[in-house]
């Protein structure tokens, strides 16, 4: 998630590239662990799916990120 | 010690505060109303801050702006005003031997100003123009924002200045009937501080005293509602930083606890020491500024966290600022830390009563909002009284209520910043 997050404003990434590696992240248990990162990582992907730019994008992979950061 | 101020009723119902700090060349005077923004309806919005830009635009006997400025710069003084949600002050500040000339060029100015058709249209542009700069300044627009949302309807939730639609459809009538019903003396109180004597002064300004006595009881200002839920307010602009403010209602400047509230805030976001900042800024580097504050009023007030941050990490630095304010509702302020945020707000405050305006502006504001005054001893007394727990109880009391954040920034929606305070 964390190379996604930095690299969500990099043009080699593209947003199908984004979306498949935040799928990758919500089929993960450890997620649940820690309140409110599905629903960031959910957001997020209605965020790639809906065609916002990239650093909105990682905006809110980066609240995931802080979320997990804080609450492991 | 007894307290070296003194309190003098005034005919008409005036009150005067004098201190005399003989050990100064300056001497400090203040006109203080009752009044501001918090009084306006939605059709007289910004009316207390016009009529204030207003009187500096001439009197019967100064008849410009310039022989009002000259008047007291002439003498190395300085003049000035504001206009704020509950009071109206007009200061100056001038060497001790021309007190009477202070007293005289603000009295001139309350009660003589010519208030011609002219100068209301050049002056309406103005704040117009001042009005739209604050749009442009997203940490201005931001914190409006935050306002509205802490006071959803209601006047104090809406700019000192008014808004585009009010300001432009204030009438010179208007604005005589207004300064008319509130310039009376019942509102007034006058402050001075300075190397002054405290009779001479008392002669000074009884006879400047030209406002009407009568008031026509327009002071009941209407308390907010009760805040129903947390809500998000966000205006998109294309700025290189995301600008965020989010807290909760918090305390009236005559709840007991006040004093534990700035405890709170200083040890939060009060300076390069508070938590805020080392967290924020200092360990995980989201934030160039990060601080925090709060705002009293008489029935009502907030305690709020601003953040200047890169938009990517915004959401992130929203989180950061909700689990620093989580910690003080759920664990004591360690001893020591409390020790320096007193240290921090009675040096802050000793700081503040170092010069002859700080001096005035301080006994004025008590008296006209108070109704009584604490002397500095009284008040750093109260602040060591606080403990670490009536820190925490402020804590968890203010943050149960319900968070409003507001953002400005590159944002196409809003729905992380929601989920991030349950909105």
């Amino acid at each position: 998630m964390n190379s996604v997050a930095d690299e969500a404003g990099d043009e080699e990434i593209t947003p199908t590239e984004i979306a498949e590696s935040i799928r990758d992240c919500l089929e993960l248990d450890e997620i649940d662990s820690v309140p409110n990162v599905r629903r960031y990582l959910g957001e997020a992907l209605d965020a790639v799916s809906d065609g916002m730019p990239a650093d909105f994008v990682a905006m809110i992979l980066y609240a995931a990120l802080g979320a997990l950061r804080e609450g492991s | 010690m007894p307290p070296s101020h003194r309190v003098h009723q005034l005919p008409g119902g005036a009150r005067l505060v004098v201190e005399p700090m003989p050990e100064r060349h300056s001497t400090s005077m203040v006109l203080m109303f009752a009044g501001g923004s918090r009084l306006e309806d939605d059709r007289l919005g910004g009316v207390s801050h016009f009529i204030e830009h207003l009187f500096f635009k001439g009197t019967r006997r100064r008849p410009s702006s310039k022989e009002i400025a000259d008047a007291i710069e002439g003498v190395g003084g300085f003049i000035n005003a504001s206009t704020d949600k509950e009071l109206t002050a007009y200061w100056a500040r001038v060497p001790s031997e021309r007190m009477e000339l202070g007293f005289d060029v603000l009295f001139d100015i309350v009660a003589n100003s010519r208030l011609d058709e002219a100068d209301v249209e050049k002056e309406r542009m103005v704040i117009l123009d001042e009005l739209r700069m604050y749009q442009d300044q997203p940490q201005d627009l931001v914190q409006n924002l935050f306002e509205e949302l802490i006071w959803p309807g209601h006047p104090l939730g809406r700019d000192i200045a008014g808004t585009e639609e009010s300001v432009s459809r204030l009438t010179r009538d208007d604005i005589l009937e207004y300064a008319d019903a509130h310039y009376r003396l019942p509102n007034l109180v006058v402050g001075a501080a300075g190397s002054l004597g405290i009779e001479e002064t008392i002669a000074v300004v009884g006879k400047g005293l030209g406002l009407r006595p009568e008031i026509d009881g327009a002071l009941n200002a209407s308390t907010p509602g009760a805040l129903e839920s947390p809500r998000v307010l966000m205006r998109r602009r294309e700025t290189e930083q995301a600008h965020i403010c989010l807290g909760a209602r918090a305390l009236s400047y005559v709840h007991p606890d006040r004093y534990a509230l700035d405890l709170l805030n200083t040890v939060l976001g009060e300076g390069m020491s508070s938590r805020l900042f080392l967290d924020i800024r200092e360990r995980l580097g989201l934030a160039y500024d990060v601080h925090s504050f709060t705002q009293k009023h008489r029935d009502t007030g907030y305690l709020g966290v601003y953040v200047g941050v890169d938009p990517k990490k915004a959401v992130d630095a929203v989180n950061a600022v909700l689990m620093e304010l989580r910690a003080l509702s759920q664990t004591e302020v360690a001893e020591d830390e409390l020790a320096r945020a007193k240290e921090f707000t009675k040096g802050r405050l000793r700081l503040e009563l170092e010069t002859t305006n700080g001096v005035a502006f301080w006994l004025t504001y008590q008296e006209l909002l108070l109704g009584q005054i604490k002397t500095i001893d009284e008040e750093l007394t109260l602040v060591d009284a606080v403990t670490a727990d009536d820190v925490k109880r402020v804590a968890v009391e203010v943050l149960s209520g319900p968070l409003q954040m507001a953002v400005v920034g590159p944002f196409q929606r809003d729905g992380a910043f929601r989920l991030a305070i349950g909105a």
